[in-house]
């Protein structure tokens, strides 16, 4: 009796594996791949060796990605769209953060100084309805000013472009961007203040049926997600030695190669990668922030309607 | 409106419909709910909004193409050496994959609205400098002869044979112009920077409104065939096939 259990967890042991060795998880990335893309890579490529192979797709824009991931053409999609989560007809769930929003409202020191000089004046933010107006008017409440109007410029080194060249006066851009643009055009940009938000940047959805049916594949993506998060967290250079070990980015330009180990010490130290992978606690940030933003407006919506923790908790009861 | 006109379009709603209802996709909403949402963003006036600020660029790229794209095609058509120095950039617009250059205007001129009046002149200026010349060259010789004949001046030539005889190309011209500024303007709002349509496309996708964002789309091709049938029309009129 005991020998026939022995065989059967055996063979439900190696189906299972051998069910994982095959397991392709479509990812839809609604960017080209970036330095900020790197802890993702490391981790598909650790997943790769565990059996779970992520094939990474890069679309014109997180629109076109999340129509991949509600269509069924992806399984697992990349990026914050609450407003679609809420109002399409197939159940979709985020399940994993992977860094919270870390941007960086600046300004031409020739025109502003500060948030009060931006009263009455033209901003530019990514677009419609997402984090990055959602922090400016926020900024707006805060200060007690009112903007003459929001442009929409999808890309934030598009818009680090159109501050240098001038077309643009006050934006909002990410860490690699604020960078760049410092450092082409030194003294000429003040990043003015910002308070704490803590919502999420990016985070990973699925279809909620693909996550309850590939649960064991989907926990393991997300274990080595959490795990590079958490080297991160403890040092950032072996995540940058990981890179060169993994030979990942390889057609990285020399200049871009010197912004990784900043961007990631960085966000390390304004902790937005998160340990745990998000969970509970950042769908609820994310609900309080995205509902200021317009993106979300369910009244009282509840995390079980927008995330899948399943897969995390399952990622996490391994990592501990 | 003809009997079989209306079941064309009758069956190309019906299945419109069927595929939604079926559906095709999430992300594929049938015509009625695309209808009911075009209703929706006339009421509420967000479409009438995005036509005037989608309409401005559109217009002025035109016009600037119409003026002097015709210049150019008249001059390339009666003078060899404009023809000479203009042909080929005309010939390698024509064939470039516009949606890949657009983009790059940005880094020149910014995001604005010169940006994407340069977009429209990009797309619509070939189809009209090229039209105006073949226009002009392909003029009957015999009319051209019979006015040396009778003694004419280059500039009787010009005015009382050349331009008549071309008028009707160079009105066609004007109208494919008119439909390639449309997608111009469009790739434009979508690569640069979203407005007018532009933006009720990116954002209704965005926040996985479908309707509204299929509702945008099919507003903006009804927009431009109206406009072209309507252009074809008077051009019809005003110079009748033989």
């Amino acid at each position: 009796m005991q020998l026939r259990h022995i065989a059967i967890a055996l063979a439900l042991a190696v189906s299972s594996s051998a069910a994982l060795a095959q397991t392709k998880i479509k990812y839809a990335l609604g960017d080209i791949i970036g330095i900020d893309d790197l802890p993702l890579l490391i981790a598909a490529e650790r997943a790769k060796k565990r059996g779970v192979e992520v094939e990474i797709t890069s679309f014109k824009s997180e629109e076109i990605a999340t129509q991949a991931v509600i269509n069924g053409q992806a399984d697992v999609g990349q990026g914050t769209p609450y407003a679609a989560i809420e109002k399409v007809t197939v159940p979709v769930r985020f399940f994993v953060q992977l860094w919270s929003l870390q941007f960086f409202p600046v300004v031409a020191n020739e025109h502003y100084k500060s948030w009060k000089d931006l009263d009455g004046q033209e901003i530019a933010v990514q677009g419609r309805g997402t984090g990055t107006e959602a922090i400016m008017v926020l900024m707006a409440k805060t200060h007690g000013i009112k903007y003459k109007s929001i442009s929409y410029v999808p890309g934030s080194n598009v818009r680090a472009l159109a501050l240098i060249k001038g077309n643009i006066r006050a934006s909002i851009l990410d860490a690699t961007n604020k960078n760049f643009l410092l450092r082409e055009a030194p003294g000429k940009f003040t990043v003015l203040p910002l308070g704490q938000v803590k919502a999420s940047d990016e985070a990973l959805f699925a279809r909620l049926e693909y996550l309850q049916k590939n649960q064991a594949a989907v926990a393991v993506f997300v274990e080595e997600l959490v795990r590079v998060n958490r080297e991160i967290n403890k040092d950032p250079n072996a995540v940058v030695a990981e890179r060169k070990k993994l030979g990942l980015l390889k057609d990285l330009p020399a200049k871009l190669e010197g912004e990784i180990l900043p961007y990631l010490r960085d966000g390390a130290a304004d902790g937005i990668f998160p340990n745990d992978g998000g969970g509970e606690t950042a769908a609820r940030n994310d609900l309080e922030f995205y509902a200021l933003s317009g993106a979300v407006k369910k009244e009282n919506p509840k995390v079980e309607d927008y995330w899948h923790l399943a897969p995390l908790k399952a990622a996490l009861s391994r990592l501990k | 409106m003809r009997g079989w006109q209306l079941a064309s379009f009758a069956l190309f709603f019906g299945l419109w419909e069927l595929a939604g209802r079926w559906p095709l996709s999430a992300a594929f909403p049938p015509a009625s709910q695309t209808g009911v949402a075009l209703w929706q963003m006339i009421q509420d006036g967000s479409l009438p909004r995005a036509y005037l600020i989608t309409l401005q660029p559109l217009l002025i790229g035109v016009a600037l193409c119409a003026v002097a794209g015709i210049t150019f095609g008249v001059g390339m058509g009666l003078s060899r050496a404009v023809e000479w120095l203009s042909l080929p950039v005309f010939i390698i617009l024509q064939a470039a994959p516009m949606a890949a250059i657009i983009p790059l205007l940005t880094y020149m001129y910014g995001i604005g609205l010169t940006s994407k009046v340069l977009a429209v002149i990009m797309l619509s200026a070939p189809v009209i400098v090229m039209n105006s010349y073949k226009g002009i060259r392909n003029t009957n010789p015999s009319l051209l002869q019979m006015c040396r004949s009778f003694q004419g001046s280059r500039t009787q030539e010009i005015v009382k044979i050349v331009l008549p005889h071309a008028a009707a190309l160079i009105f066609t011209g004007l109208r494919l112009g008119l439909a390639m500024g449309f997608i111009g303007i469009v790739i434009a709002e979508l690569l640069i920077t979203p407005t007018g349509i532009g933006d009720l496309i990116t954002y209704n996708s965005s926040v996985a409104d479908y309707p509204k964002m299929f509702a945008a789309i099919g507003s903006i091709v009804a927009v431009a065939a109206v406009s072209l049938h309507l252009l074809q029309r008077l051009e019809l009129r005003l110079f009748p096939r033989d």
